[in-house]
């Protein structure tokens, strides 16, 4: 069940700021976050950032980024305020986000979220494109992810925000990530392309969808707008603050056990599918991980004479929670590998 | 101090030992004179989807009671976890930073998410250590949170029609 959004005050405000910098195609939509809390209406936006960038969720650790591949190739790098995973976005990406008053939204997370999505999905649909939104919130076409999207609360206002993929570099998405090696890079490109679609269909006819969506959905009257000067007082500040490196470090975290023990590389691809490389006394692994299953997998033990490949191939297909077991009956480097994969935490994170 | 006791209400477990925010469903325990952990009940972790990420305001930090100390992330959706007491976090739950499915597994144990000392009109108590008091009603702990619910009757009522009104909205499952 699927509980309705409540009707907001007021219309649906349409603002459609076009290409902007990589900085302002984040903080515009940060500073109507802080304008609909004020009292703005309900706002649906869009933004096409006019040159690429990487973009980190709030939670996200800078230390998943590739700095130097990204000063090198003049990427700037920014951390939103809303959810989700570290993020390449260029200008073959079409941006939106909806705002709302928190109190239009249901209180639930995930039902609130559920009923955001809606809206987009149909949007998709009407332009042709089968989009369905699957037990993990994701909007897919079949098991492609062709969305993106976050979600957060900004004071008193909740923005969830979302994309339309007219085409995407796979390479360059995973390029900009910092991982374990190239086989974890290969690795990752793999299921990217399996997993992550582009639909190429008209942005206008989409945009144009998704406002008779959402104004359907909210029973509210669609009405172009502007910036309120709250929100401009907003995006002066954010404009600082985004450009702050202390920001853009992030929330302190703790190194996972004190910082001892084996550390893991996991990069979440699309809900259920992630890669994985980690290390324990000189084993290493490099796994791809699909609906709860190992789907590919390179084990390096350190012993010349140590069966690897039938290692693999027993790993193979096996549920995340038994390869452990599975490893454990391969000797003392198993049980290493064991522990690399243990550091990788539980199926589901 | 050991395990609470927890009661089921509605098909969730409740601790007794400590007093709720209503609104907010965060939960207040009082761990000597003026000292508290705070944390999350188990209607308000179902409700949250499945945790990922957990971050708080450092140690030293100060709070306002009806104001964020941290973030919470489930489901890609970032939200403030808003704090029931006006004090200073002294200690932060490392290990739900680490590990934020603990808020889930324990939500009235290890899931504790920070300690503060409480303030009084907004002066901060010096006495910062356990003195003995820690698992004690909130009732005979002096600690005076007029926002709370603390009696176990009332907490057992509260909850009890907040897990109801869920279910009709079809907030959790029957």
């Amino acid at each position: 069940m699927v509980e309705p959004l409540r009707p907001a005050a007021g219309p649906l405000r349409v603002l459609d700021f076009g290409r902007t910098s990589p900085l302002r195609s984040q903080t515009l939509w940060h500073a109507i976050g802080y304008g609909v809390s004020a009292g703005a209406p309900a706002t649906l936006s869009f933004t096409r950032p006019a040159a690429p960038y990487v973009c980190l969720g709030y939670h996200g650790a800078l230390d998943e980024v590739d700095l130097e591949y990204c000063r090198a190739q003049g990427l700037p790098v920014l951390r939103r305020m809303v959810g989700g995973g570290t993020v390449y976005l260029d200008a073959d990406q079409l941006f939106f986000q909806i705002s709302l008053p928190a109190g239009a939204v249901p209180p639930a997370r995930a039902q609130a979220l559920r009923s955001l999505l809606g809206p987009v999905v149909t949007a998709f649909r009407s332009v042709g494109v089968p989009a369905a939104l699957d037990g993990e919130l994701e909007i897919c076409v079949g098991d492609r992810k062709i969305c993106g999207h976050g979600a957060g609360q900004i004071e008193d206002a909740v923005v969830v925000c979302g994309n339309l993929i007219e085409r995407f570099d796979h390479e360059r998405a995973a390029r900009v990530l910092a991982l374990a090696g190239p086989e974890q890079r290969e690795q990752t490109v793999a299921l990217m392309q399996r997993f992550v679609a582009a639909t190429p269909v008209d942005a206008a006819a989409f945009q144009a969808a998704m406002v008779s969506a959402f104004a359907d959905a909210l029973g509210l009257r669609a009405v172009p707008g502007e910036l309120t000067p709250t929100e401009r007082t907003a995006l002066a500040d954010l404009d600082i603050r985004f450009s702050n490196d202390r920001w853009l470090a992030g929330p302190v975290r703790p190194l996972a056990g004190g910082g001892a023990g084996p550390r893991a590389r996991r990069v979440k691809v699309r809900a259920g599918v992630w890669t994985l490389a980690s290390r324990q006394d000189g084993a290493q692994v490099t796994a791809s991980v699909v609906r709860g299953k190992v789907d590919r997998v390179r084990l390096r033990a350190g012993e010349s004479d140590w069966p690897a490949r039938q290692a693999e191939l027993a790993v193979t297909g096996m549920p995340w929670g038994s390869v452990a077991d599975v490893l454990a009956r391969f000797g003392d480097p198993g049980r290493r590998l064991a522990a690399a994969f243990s550091a990788a935490g539980p199926e589901t994170l | 101090m050991g395990e609470p006791e927890l009661f089921t209400v509605g098909g969730f477990a409740l601790a007794l030992d400590r007093g709720y925010q209503p609104v907010t469903h965060m939960w207040v325990l009082a761990r000597g004179r003026r000292r508290v952990r705070v944390g999350m009940d188990a209607l308000g972790v179902e409700t949250s989807g499945s945790l990922a990420q957990l971050s708080f305001a450092p140690a030293g930090t100060g709070l306002t009671a009806g104001q964020p100390f941290g973030q919470l992330e489930a489901a890609k959706f970032v939200g403030p976890l808003v704090s029931p007491i006006s004090g200073v976090v002294l200690v932060v739950n490392d290990a739900v930073v680490t590990d934020a499915g603990l808020v889930q597994r324990d939500p009235y144990g290890a899931g504790w998410m920070i300690e503060a000392s409480l303030t009084d009109d907004g002066l901060t108590d010096d006495g910062l250590t356990d003195d003995g008091l820690a698992g004690e009603p909130l009732a005979t702990a002096s600690v005076e949170l007029p926002d709370l619910l603390a009696d176990p009757g009332e907490v057992t009522a509260w909850f009890a029609a907040k897990v109801a009104d869920y279910r009709l909205k079809g907030l959790i499952a029957q």
